[in-house]
């Protein structure tokens, strides 16, 4: 297997010279292009051999924390977890195996936020469970309306 | 297997149980007690071995994720051929046994002290390969089955000897009709004939006699070697990387008789290799040890965290399938990094420490669902981290401590 290769060399440079070379000038510029792309799916296109979706999601935080836009990636985190656990959108009715999706994308979710915004993803998560959204809710992107009204930007 | 496996216990135990002949002597006398036990204790790991790697196939059936259930379907390979190759072995040794047993009641004039001498040179032979085999290490078993040919051709060597010697002896003795009788019944009805080919003394470098592919299954000239059936299963084995082509080569050989040390290193013909699943993706395998997670030397690590042992027990890690069964071999780049270390300079805002990562995402994600996460469910989470930190689901067992 080849991905030993993604821990290999300057990972990070290596990282923005495939951004760079697709004509995106950062990061998120690639990743908010593919809203709903799950990390390894942004991964497997930049580099199927030797880029590592946790790389890719690393490089995100830093850009976020720079241009202080962290509560827009994290919204936009939640938004690729869903579809990936749920890919009919909400479920209209939490049986044993919904609980289960919903419970996997939130794990995934804040299992890896930035510390600083883990109250506020704690705080969403019990909103969501709740006050449940509409059946078939599927977020397209951080803009979601119901995603900003759990989760505002306010950073400075 | 588990048919052969039973009948080899059950001679076994006939010779165990039989009452002691003249004079005490028998297998089942306390000077060669030692050699019974050491073809019971195989009996005691084999069975344990297949019993894990039937839990395991179950357990591979019911999960969602179709990388890990094809790792978890994996982790029975190495089982499955300690097994198949750890039968055929302890066979060979019951037939030993039996033999040394019919020499020791029948030719009264055959050595006590040369029978024990012969079986001991018998048990150096094969005690190692047996551990090896019993080791559930996947180096060691695959070693180990590759080297079977070679051994089996030694073993066939010291039975055809054992076996002339105590013939000319009782030859000499002059109770020649009875006795040898009894020692040839004793041969012809041995568990496993074909794993101990009858080759005439003066046996050439080749046996002439090319393996093909029918039907029927692997024919050795109009004899069925092994059967159409067990190759099919074997193809599909190879083709999901759980067992090794070159390991289910050695077995094929055996059983079509092709022991000799001028043919250790030779391989099957294309048209049986290619009825056993070989292909280039197979041969890929090879070559990249993705078959086998035991096939580099890094360091293994566990997937799930060592500390938490007891919470991932009562969440069915337990047994056969308890975490020590869910270890990944990383180069030491690749761990560093998941562990927090090497280049990571988001340290101190985002927790990148694989340990606490999972254990956050694992807890996090059963709160949420309100009960205590099922095996399966946790392995469908963790299939997910390991894809996200890109560390391939390619499982080996490792140590408890």
């Amino acid at each position: 297997m080849t991905d030993e290769l993604s821990w290999r060399g300057n990972w990070k440079a290596r990282l923005y010279e495939r951004v760079r070379e697709r004509g995106y000038d950062s990061l998120t510029a690639f990743a908010e292009a593919r809203p709903t792309a799950s990390w390894v799916a942004l991964a497997e296109e930049l580099g199927p051999d030797d880029v590592a979706g946790v790389q890719v999601y690393d490089g995100l935080v830093a850009e976020a924390v720079r241009s202080k836009q962290v509560t827009r990636l994290v919204r936009g985190h939640l938004v690729r977890e869903l579809w990936g656990s749920l890919p009919d959108g909400w479920p209209a009715m939490l049986d044993d195996d919904n609980r289960f999706r919903v419970a996997k994308a939130l794990g995934l979710w804040s299992g890896i936020v930035p510390e600083t915004h883990e109250d506020r993803v704690r705080l969403a998560g019990d909103a969501l469970l709740a006050n449940p959204p509409p059946a078939g809710w599927r977020p397209l992107g951080p803009d979601d309306e119901l995603l900003r009204r759990l989760l505002p930007d306010d950073e400075a | 297997m588990k048919g052969s496996l039973g009948r080899v216990e059950s001679a076994l135990s006939r010779i165990s149980t039989r009452r002691p002949g003249f004079d005490g002597r028998g297998i089942n006398g306390e000077v060669f007690m030692r050699f019974l036990r050491l073809g019971s204790k195989q009996v005691t790991w084999i069975h344990g071995t297949l019993g894990s790697a039937t839990v395991m196939a179950g357990a591979a059936s019911e999960l969602e994720n179709p990388e890990m259930e094809l790792g978890v379907l994996r982790m029975t390979g190495p089982r499955l051929q300690a097994a198949m190759f750890g039968t055929l072995l302890l066979a060979t040794w019951v037939d030993f046994l039996q033999l040394t047993d019919a020499l020791l009641r029948e030719c009264f004039i055959c050595s006590f002290e040369k029978q024990f001498v012969d079986l001991n040179r018998v048990r150096g032979l094969v005690e190692t390969p047996l551990s090896d085999l019993a080791s559930q290490d996947p180096n060691r078993v695959e070693a180990a089955a590759l080297a079977m040919p070679e051994l089996m051709g030694a073993l066939t060597r010291e039975f055809n000897a054992i076996h002339s010697d105590g013939r000319a002896a009782m030859e000499e003795g002059g109770k020649v009709l009875v006795a040898v009788r009894v020692l040839e019944m004793v041969t012809l009805i041995s568990s496993l004939k074909m794993s101990l080919p009858r080759l005439p003394p003066a046996a050439p470098a080749t046996l002439g006699v090319g393996l093909a592919m029918s039907s029927g299954g692997v024919m050795a000239g109009s004899r069925i070697v092994v059967s159409a059936e067990w190759v099919e299963l074997m193809r599909r084995l190879v083709q999901a990387g759980v067992i090794s082509l070159p390991a289910v080569s050695a077995a094929v050989r055996i059983h079509g008789g092709q022991v000799m040390m001028a043919q250790a290193h030779q391989d099957l013909p294309e048209g049986v290799r290619d009825a056993l699943g070989d292909s280039p993706e197979v041969r890929g395998m090879r070559v990249t040890g993705k078959a086998g997670a035991g096939m580099s030397d890094a360091p293994k690590h566990h997937v799930l965290p060592k500390e938490h042992r007891e919470w991932f027990e009562q969440r069915g890690f337990k047994g056969d399938m308890d975490i020590d069964q869910f270890c990944v071999r990383l180069e030491q780049a690749h761990h560093e990094a998941i562990h927090g270390g090497g280049n990571w300079t988001l340290g101190r805002v985002w927790p990148g420490e694989w340990n606490r990562m999972l254990m956050k995402t694992l807890r996090d994600a059963e709160a949420r669902a309100g009960r205590m996460l099922t095996r399966n469910q946790v392995l469908d989470i963790v299939a997910e981290r390991m894809q996200f930190y890109k560390v391939p689901i390619v499982f080996t067992k490792g140590r408890s401590r």
